[in-house]
């Protein structure tokens, strides 16, 4: 088991906590009341970013084979498409016409 | 591809259609992969289902939020990346032979997983009290909206799956505490510390995710 | 596969030639038996044939429903079953046949079977999963069953809101029976693919990958991909039911249109679940009689992964008269035709493969020419659902009933028999009669032809699906039709009386009787328990028929890997050396 690749006491504390300073980054920029849509995409961006250090270091993708990686992004794709084709019908339907 | 023709390393463990360890571990951590995909469009419905609807009524989500508390949903964030950090580093302890520190870590995790349940039951118990229930019988009246029991509909069940979540992954913590205090684990084999620490990690990824759709909304 | 892993591969490996055995002393049959030794097995080859057995089990029931359901039909009002019971069984008709019959059919049954040893491995990655997958299955099933049981099931397959949320009978339970099933057919996915990716035998390249494998890769990927997405929407079906949370509901806020989308996000994937296995049978089929290297090898493996890609994006040509936006609308119509580029590249491929090929007219090869048929007539037809204003007119016909069934039964169906067919002697280790086999193929090609075409005509002519009653012009079509469903099911008993008799008195089938190259032939006829007593080695394509059979049947020399028996050492003798990659 040559390849595995073991992560230093560094890195694991290290991430754990940046993920801690995001958090309450996160919440911070909540109780700051930016004005809408900013609030919920620095919200979304720091999730994101979070998800990404959680996915890189605890779940070893930074190292690992890459295929492993792929599966993760394209779930995300795949759920992408699932909720983008289904806006695509909820945000564009005409408002029911009324009886004739 | 496995490289059939070396067959040094062979644990107690291997099973009699692998070549070796290394492709049974990688293997199994592959499988383990491809159930986290299944997994995340498993989540994905629901957080599918939120989206459409927070785009359709947004001033009930700002709304309803209020009635969420977002220090004990903070809190309940620090616990579970706390967590997986601890599991991080039973996997770590495993590569680098510490036997004990798996049992440590693991045992870490459970408590911390533990204290997550605790703080998500105080949670919907307080809801409960105050009559906000999923579905029909949501009985609130401190918000003016007629849809508002939607969106509680949507965080019981996302939480509620979260939940079981944990739960599950509560029952495979024990299961590798009792096989690490057992010496099960050690830096030659340690592949069900491994896959479940991706689990676990995934559901971590997914409460990142419902706490601020969830408790940070204004 | 990784580069750095190829190069450290690049050495010289000792092979020697093993000849299958001819009449094999010890099989998986025979190794261990008993009723306890199947139930808890976790050999791949007993699990495929359990499922094999449960599947056609259904399968007659479903066809049983399907019978009744015509016979109903003779006449324009009520013949002898109510109008509640028709309902009940046309819902059950298309559940057990979707879900417990079709998508497990080829990957669960057959491919559980012949995958591995294409693979050159002794079990799939996770044996356990397997046996798992199966008993899931089972108790999916018999939940089903305790929901008909218990109150029946009147929504049609599709359990569409807010009908299914609002109407009596067992459809929370029927919902939890399906997401079992799902959980099933998810654990196969996820077995498959990683099988796939790591259980290879040496030199088995990815461009030496049969194309069977290549089919259920691409039906794997659609499994782990769109099943959990039916869980989910079905247990948010059974929490409207329970709590009434109010997500599909309209009474409630909800949007039953909603529903859909996440109801076909899966289930238009799930229907190339079911066909694209279908596919790899075509072209090991093809290839084996007409002894000819398969036309265009890599168009014909990336056209299914492009189809399961593609079959994500039209989900919602379901959905045109059910008030989704326009623009939706045109968009997914536009992505419907896509399908049809992959679907005629292949159709395409596999005519040329034919082209001056010799070919050796048996009973799987004539049951792929009803497929090349009827699937044909399925795919242009849905060509014709595809474009919108066809659609509005023919949306929820016959029309509609026949183009599927052209696509399942005449596509999928005959496929999955060619493909028994073909594996028979395989699995068994015996030959069925030929003769019967080929009456019983042309039986079911001329029944099934009776029962549906007249529906593409009542379709056209506005008969809708799913009604009890019609109006009488539509009276000669519906008969010739319960005719033609007589025929069909004669057909298919046939198939099983003469499949089930050979395993009694069939001729003993040898380890190669169709001369094909692909490596689960190189072994004999049954299998041995671990499939192979050396490790294979491939240093050919699949369908490389211009080289001798020899150069097939290569493994490493000292091999054996705890499984080897001594005595088979002694029947090869002819070591050589190759440069193995």
């Amino acid at each position: 088991m040559s390849e595995h690749h073991i992560s230093t006491d560094k890195t694991l504390l290290g991430v754990g906590g940046a993920l801690l300073v995001l958090t309450i980054l996160t919440a911070v920029v909540h109780y700051a009341h930016l004005p809408q849509p900013w609030s919920i995409i620095a919200a979304m961006f720091i999730a994101v970013l979070k998800a990404s250090l959680v996915a890189m270091f605890f779940m070893n993708l930074f190292w690992d084979k890459r295929f492993n990686a792929m599966l993760l992004v394209s779930s995300v794709v795949f759920f992408l498409l699932l909720i983008g084709f289904t806006l695509l019908d909820t945000l564009f339907r005409l408002p029911p016409t009324p009886a004739f | 591809m496995a490289n059939h023709s070396s067959s040094t390393s062979h644990s107690r463990f291997l099973q009699h259609h692998f070549v070796d360890a290394e492709q049974q571990f990688d293997a199994a951590k592959m499988g383990m992969w491809i159930f986290l995909v299944t997994e995340i469009l498993f989540f994905g419905g629901l957080f599918a289902a939120y989206i459409v609807y927070r785009m359709l009524y947004p001033e009930l989500f700002s709304m309803a939020a209020e009635e969420l508390n977002v220090l004990w949903g903070t809190v309940n964030t620090v616990v579970l990346i706390g967590s997986s950090l601890t599991v991080a580093m039973a996997i770590k302890s495993a590569q680098k032979n510490q036997v004990k520190n798996i049992a440590i870590n693991l045992g870490i995790t459970l408590l911390l997983a533990c204290i997550f349940m605790v703080i998500k039951y105080f949670e919907w118990e307080h809801k409960f009290h105050l009559g906000i229930f999923p579905g029909e019988a949501y009985s609130f009246e401190g918000i003016d909206h007629p849809k508002a029991s939607i969106f509680f509909s949507l965080y019981y069940l996302m939480t509620g799956l979260h939940g079981i979540h944990v739960l599950i992954g509560m029952g495979l913590m024990i299961w590798l505490l009792k096989r690490s205090l057992q010496g099960d684990f050690n830096s030659e084999y340690y592949t069900p510390v491994e896959i479940t620490g991706l689990y676990w990690h995934l559901v971590d990824i997914i409460w990142i995710f419902l706490y601020p759709l969830f408790y940070l909304i204004h | 596969m990784e580069t750095a892993e190829a190069s450290s591969n690049l050495k010289k490996i000792q092979v020697q030639r093993f000849k299958p055995e001819s009449d094999p002393d010890e099989t998986y049959l025979t190794e261990e038996t008993g009723i306890w030794s199947w139930l808890t097995t976790v050999d791949h080859k007993k699990i495929g044939i359990m499922y094999l057995a449960s599947i056609t089990f259904f399968f007659f029931i479903g066809g049983l429903m399907a019978l009744l359901l015509r016979t109903e039909l003779w006449t324009p009002a009520k013949t002898f079953i109510e109008a509640n019971t028709y309902n009940q069984l046309f819902t059950l008709h298309g559940s057990i046949m979707i879900f417990l019959f079709l998508v497990p059919s080829v990957p669960a049954a057959l491919g559980n079977f012949i995958l591995p040893m294409q693979l050159g491995a002794k079990d799939v990655a996770f044996p356990r999963l397997n046996l798992l997958s199966y008993y899931l299955y089972l108790a999916g099933a018999g939940i089903a069953v305790f929901a008909i049981l218990n109150g029946g099931i009147d929504t049609g397959w599709t359990f569409y809101t807010p009908y299914s949320t609002s109407t009596g009978g067992a459809v929370t339970t029927m919902t939890f029976g399906v997401f079992v099933i799902g959980f099933s057919s998810i654990l196969t996915g996820v077995n498959f693919i990683t099988t796939i990716h790591k259980m290879r035998a040496p030199g088995l390249t990815w461009d030496k990958l049969p194309l069977f494998c290549w089919g259920l890769y691409a039906t794997s990927i659609i499994q782990i991909l769109a099943t959990p997405v039916l869980a989910i929407t079905l247990a948010l079906v059974a929490m409207e039911r329970i709590l009434g949370i109010g997500i599909f509901d309209p009474a409630l806020g909800g949007d039953p249109v909603l529903y859909q989308h996440f109801f076909w996000f899966y289930s238009h994937p799930a229907v190339y679940i079911m066909i694209v296995p279908g596919f790899g049978v075509v072209s090991e089929v093809i290839t084996t009689f007409s002894r000819k290297h398969i036309f265009g090898y890599w168009a014909i493996a990336l056209s299914s992964l492009a189809i399961a890609f593609i079959g994500f994006l039209v989900w919602g040509h379901h959905m045109f008269v059910s008030g989704q936006a326009a623009l939706a609308s045109m968009v997914f119509s536009f992505l419907t035709f896509l399908v049809g580029i992959p679907t005629g590249i292949k159709m395409f491929n596999w005519t040329a493969t034919l082209y001056k090929g010799s070919i050796d007219l048996k009973s799987p090869l004539l049951y792929i020419f009803g497929f090349f048929f009827l699937f044909l007539v399925g795919g242009l037809t849905g060509i014709v659902l595809a474009s919108i204003a066809l659609d509005v007119h023919l949306h929820d016909t016959y029309y509609v009933v026949a183009h599927f069934h052209f696509v399942m039964v005449g596509g999928m169906v005959m496929a999955f028999l060619a493909g028994l067919h073909y594996w028979w002697p395989k699995i068994t280790g015996k030959m069925y009669n030929e003769i019967l086999a080929k009456i019983a193929c042309a039986i079911i090609f001329i029944g099934f032809n009776v029962t549906f075409l007249p529906q593409f005509v009542m379709g056209s002519q506005g008969m809708p699906r799913r009604y009890f009653n019609y109006i009488e012009q539509f009276q000669p079509f519906h008969q010739v039709s319960t005719i033609g469903s007589y025929i069909l099911g004669f057909g298919f008993v046939m198939v099983f009386y003469y499949l089930v008799k050979s395993i009694f008195r069939g001729e003993k089938a040898p380890a190669n009787p169709w001369g094909s190259r692909s490596l689960e032939w190189q072994v004999a006829s049954p299998p041995p328990l671990h499939n192979f007593h050396h490790t294979p080695v491939i240093v050919n394509g699949p369908y490389d028929y211009h080289k001798p059979m020899d150069e097939f049947q290569l493994g490493l020399a000292e091999s054996g890997n705890g499984h080897g028996h001594e005595s088979d050492a002694e029947l090869h003798t002819d070591g050589k050396s190759i440069e193995a990659e």
